[in-house]
């Protein structure tokens, strides 16, 4: 059975540290897609707001946090749970 | 009616601003609670207004900027959540209530101690009392940026430098100057700059603000939701959250961010240079009629506010007779800068402020002068 996909979240302690870091990394075409932080990652930060990296461009995330001096809580990763092509009226 | 009451409230905004507010009344979720697309939307619109509001006033980040119903909730904010029990705080004859009434709760509930610049018989400040008075251990000096009464601006760059020498914080309050003049808290050396959206700004009311330096420890004056942490006992540390249990108001925030658009398509400069243009036709129109007395330095800087008394006239009298004759709205009373009125000799009569706005007439003006004339004449 293959390994499932990893999903990279950048959590935030607000949204404010998040949407700032999200101007950066559109600025830089990276894409990155605001998430709800999956509760398994929560912990302190709960009903937060994460980014979803793919994770091909976690390295260029890295590199654009440490150039600006960005806020964020932490780095983790996930398999994927979503599925792209599941039909979303079933 | 001929608005002159800029200074408590600027009645005609631009049109984008109820725009804003009504398409942020219709589309806008709550910030900062969950990621679906009408939060979202809210979150980066507010997003969007701290970014504007930190290169306004030359704040280093946008996360630096807390939204406040008012100047004077964030005057609170800061001041309880700066000063501590014991502390040695300078303030000015120059205060608003807003400034005065919250010190004087710490003074008399936690034991601050509390020393006031005086000023003269035309509203001047002794810069050399407040050196004194910062040398001697201050923690940090709370002060208006400009006389809501008389419209005199203060040196802040000094005070600034002052405070900083003597490792004092400075809080600002900017009501009368964010939106009328160039205000830098860089360039000043502002530790906290508090101000409100609908005077100078020409935003809506409900919504004003705080721009932080970076690295303060907050005693956050109210905590409670934020959308985050929720499983904290205890208020996120992170600034702007720090300071902004509750939900924000989207629409105030929506309406204050187009009129900033506004402001910069004007150029900030622009607007400055109109309302100095208006400040002084109305003082050349009116600071030799015979029976006017006129507050203020105007040989130093000033902003859009033009103070006086009328002849014999109580100042409700001068100020019911514009209104009900002439069609003209003044502020007349005390202003709530009990000190200044003091220092003016004003505290029996009051006084009647006249202020101007980027939407003021050269007619607006021409009419005033015409009435206080006709007032003087009579009286």
């Amino acid at each position: 059975m293959a390994e499932p996909e990893l999903n990279y979240y950048v959590l935030f302690d607000n949204f404010t540290q998040g949407l700032a870091l999200q101007e950066l990394l559109q600025n830089e075409n990276i894409p990155a897609r605001i998430s709800p932080t999956p509760h398994i990652l929560q912990g302190e930060l709960s009903c937060g707001m994460s980014l979803l990296v793919l994770p091909q461009d976690i390295d260029s995330v890295r590199a654009c946090i440490a150039e600006h001096g960005a806020a964020y809580h932490s780095i983790t990763a996930l398999p994927c749970q979503i599925r792209r092509h599941r039909d979303r009226f079933c | 009616m001929i608005y002159l009451d800029n200074a408590a409230t600027a009645v005609r905004k631009p049109e984008q601003v109820a725009k804003a507010m009504v398409k942020a009344l219709q589309e806008w979720g709550n910030s900062s609670r969950g990621v679906h697309a009408t939060s979202l939307q809210a979150a980066s619109g507010i997003y969007a207004a701290r970014v504007k509001i930190a290169r306004f006033f030359g704040c280093r980040r946008p996360d630096l900027v807390a939204f406040t119903s008012n100047v004077t909730e964030a005057l609170n904010i800061a001041i309880n959540g700066l000063i501590r029990p014991g502390d040695r705080v300078v303030t000015t004859a120059w205060e608003h209530n807003s400034v005065l009434r919250p010190l004087y709760r710490l003074q008399d509930e936690q034991g601050i101690r509390l020393e006031i610049v005086p000023a003269d018989r035309q509203g001047r400040l002794d810069y050399t009392v407040l050196e004194e008075l910062l040398c001697s251990k201050a923690s940090a000096v709370v002060c208006t940026h400009a006389s809501n009464l008389t419209g005199n601006v203060i040196d802040l760059r000094r005070i600034g430098e002052l405070a900083h020498t003597n490792g004092a914080l400075l809080i600002a309050d900017c009501a009368q100057t964010a939106g009328t003049r160039r205000v830098n808290m860089d360039e000043l050396g502002i530790d906290v700059l508090c101000f409100t959206g609908h005077k100078g700004l020409m935003g809506p009311q409900g919504i004003g603000g705080l721009c932080a330096r970076e690295g303060l420890e907050w005693r956050p004056f109210k905590v409670g939701g934020t959308g985050v942490q929720s499983y904290s006992r205890t208020q996120p540390e992170q600034m702007p959250t720090v300071l902004e249990a509750g939900t924000l108001n989207g629409p105030g925030i929506a309406g204050l961010s187009a009129a900033l658009d506004y402001i910069e398509s004007v150029g900030l400069d622009n607007i400055a240079a109109r309302e100095r243009e208006l400040t002084w036709r109305f003082y050349a129109g009116v600071k030799d009629v015979p029976g006017i007395i006129i507050y203020g330095d105007f040989a130093g800087e000033h902003g859009p506010i033009v103070t006086l008394n009328v002849a014999n006239y109580d100042s409700a009298s001068a100020a019911d007779i514009l209104a009900e004759e002439f069609g003209i709205a003044v502020r007349a009373g005390a202003h709530c800068a009990p000190l200044m009125h003091r220092a003016l000799g004003t505290q029996e009569i009051g006084a009647v402020r006249f202020s101007f706005s980027w939407f003021t007439l050269d007619e607006d003006v021409d009419s005033a002068i015409r009435a206080v004339r006709e007032l003087a004449e009579n009286g």
